[in-house]
């Protein structure tokens, strides 16, 4: 992979819901292969932005390169390269495990789909429950499901957006794993709370906070100064989840 | 291919969850059966030929029903966000609307397959059978001007907390360019008009304006399917 390439171009991206800006100037950028982990308090935009990044909102003014490719101009061919994974699954209550994954798979023109969703069960441990609807399944097990959905097209960049909420002990492992199994080959955008569990993971990060960049590293985390700002943005310690 | 193959996913996964859940058909034959019933009892003591406020009958019947069916055309979509699930997909949105459009069109064809021969055994006579072809053709445009603005119409009002009470409200003043038309070209079937030249008049404008609502949904969607 070519680590120089980059994954995200993201300049002067600013948002406004009616009155109320949500997101000012914000530009960063990411290379092919990290670990960004987007961390703030409540309502600092961390999830405006990735849904900016993922082609569901449109940026206000300014533009993100996802890939080399604009997300105002070619929010398809984005589309095509990323995977997203939310607190909420993104399931179809009614249907089955096979058939959810069927349908998105053939949404993202997947080839060998069967195989593909074979491999994936066996990955989230769900194969047992492939032709059961997922209406009565467990947060942990919906969870499991959605990343298996997520991963159907083998995206270049996953955003993720607090995906261990919620989580039992088990998905959690299975979503840890996930990422260390993928990290050498795929760029991780991450929004999370659970900052002490998740450090060891990102290779890059982003404080946002009332919709401003107060600290965004470049060449890897200056820890003592992440700690700092961090502190003083959710006013707690890096050991306290910011929420 | 592509644009065809998602598309039929879409329409496809519509099907099976209705298929499964009956939801909207239930409620719509329960509506469309109780709307006859009742103006049969409230029109049959009085008029002797039913035929002649048949045509009005059958259309509120119908209009009324399809909204119960495209407020509901999203509801598996909005369920747990569904609906971002298929944004995120790498789909012109234009796609979504036809295969929308589409479901909703089968939904509401299939529900007059069995609802307008009830219709008929209360009250219409036989004469209107020769032109049975003109009838079929008549439902059929009617059935395209209603879920082509209202497939546009619902996902506008799906994003909004009064969704139920909006749609009806949007819905009902721009339908009547065509709710208009069907209503007389389907009074000159049942009463067996003189002219043939009126009956055209009629059909020429509701295919005019379904052309124009399907086109306007497939444009715009985009726009109205974003933030």
């Amino acid at each position: 992979m070519n680590q120089d390439k980059l994954a995200l171009d993201v300049q002067s991206v600013s948002k406004m819901f009616g009155r109320r800006q949500i997101l000012t100037d914000i530009s960063f950028t990411l290379r092919t292969g990290e670990f960004l982990l987007i961390v703030g308090p409540n309502g600092a935009g961390k999830t405006t932005l990735l849904k900016i990044l993922a082609t569901l909102l449109s940026p206000g003014s300014g533009d993100a390169f996802v890939s080399g490719f604009s997300v105002k101009k070619n929010p398809t061919k984005v589309r095509e390269r990323i995977g997203f994974i939310s607190h909420n699954h993104l399931l179809y209550r009614d249907l089955t495990t096979y058939e959810n994954l069927k349908f998105y798979g053939e949404m993202y023109g997947v080839k060998d789909l069967d195989a593909r969703i074979d491999e994936l069960l066996n990955m989230v441990e769900l194969n047992h429950r492939r032709y059961d609807t997922v209406r009565n399944f467990s947060r942990g097990m919906f969870q499991r499901l959605a990343i298996a959905r997520a991963l159907l097209h083998k995206p270049e960049i996953m955003f993720l957006d607090e995906p261990h909420t919620g989580l039992d002990p088990h998905a959690v492992d299975i979503l840890d794993g996930m990422m260390r199994d993928m990290s050498s080959t795929t760029t991780f955008v991450m929004v999370t709370h659970h900052i002490e569990s998740t450090l060891s993971l990102g290779t890059q990060a982003l404080i946002l906070d009332e919709g401003k960049i107060q600290y965004c590293s470049d060449t890897g985390i200056d820890l003592e100064r992440f700690r700092s700002i961090y502190g003083k943005v959710c006013g707690r310690g890096i050991e306290h989840d910011c929420d | 291919m592509t644009a065809i193959r998602q598309g039929w996913a879409i329409l496809r996964k519509d099907l099976l969850l209705e298929m499964r859940s009956k939801e909207v058909f239930t409620s719509q034959f329960l509506f469309v059966v109780m709307a006859m019933v009742i103006f049969y009892f409230a029109f049959s003591p009085n008029i002797k030929n039913l035929t002649t406020v048949g045509a009005g009958m059958l259309w509120v019947a119908i209009t009324f029903t399809s909204l119960l069916g495209l407020n509901r055309s999203f509801v598996h979509e909005k369920d747990e966000e569904c609906l971002d699930g298929l944004l995120l997909c790498p789909v012109d949105r234009a796609t979504i609307f036809a295969a929308k459009f589409i479901g909703n069109f089968f939904f509401l064809t299939t529900l007059e397959v069995i609802a307008v021969p009830i219709f008929a055994f209360f009250f219409l006579t036989g004469t209107f059978l020769p032109n049975l072809g003109w009838f079929l053709l008549i439902l059929l445009l009617g059935n395209v001007g209603i879920c082509g603005v209202g497939t546009l119409l619902a996902t506008i009002s799906m994003n909004t907390r009064a969704r139920d009470l909006l749609l009806p409200v949007l819905f009902l003043p721009v339908m009547v360019p065509v709710i208009i038309p069907m209503v007389l070209a389907t009074n000159y079937i049942f009463t067996q008009g003189e002219s043939m030249s009126e009956l055209s008049v009629w059909l020429y404008t509701m295919a005019i304006f379904d052309i124009m609502y399907v086109v306007a949904g497939y444009v715009l969607y985009d726009f109205v399917i974003g933030d």
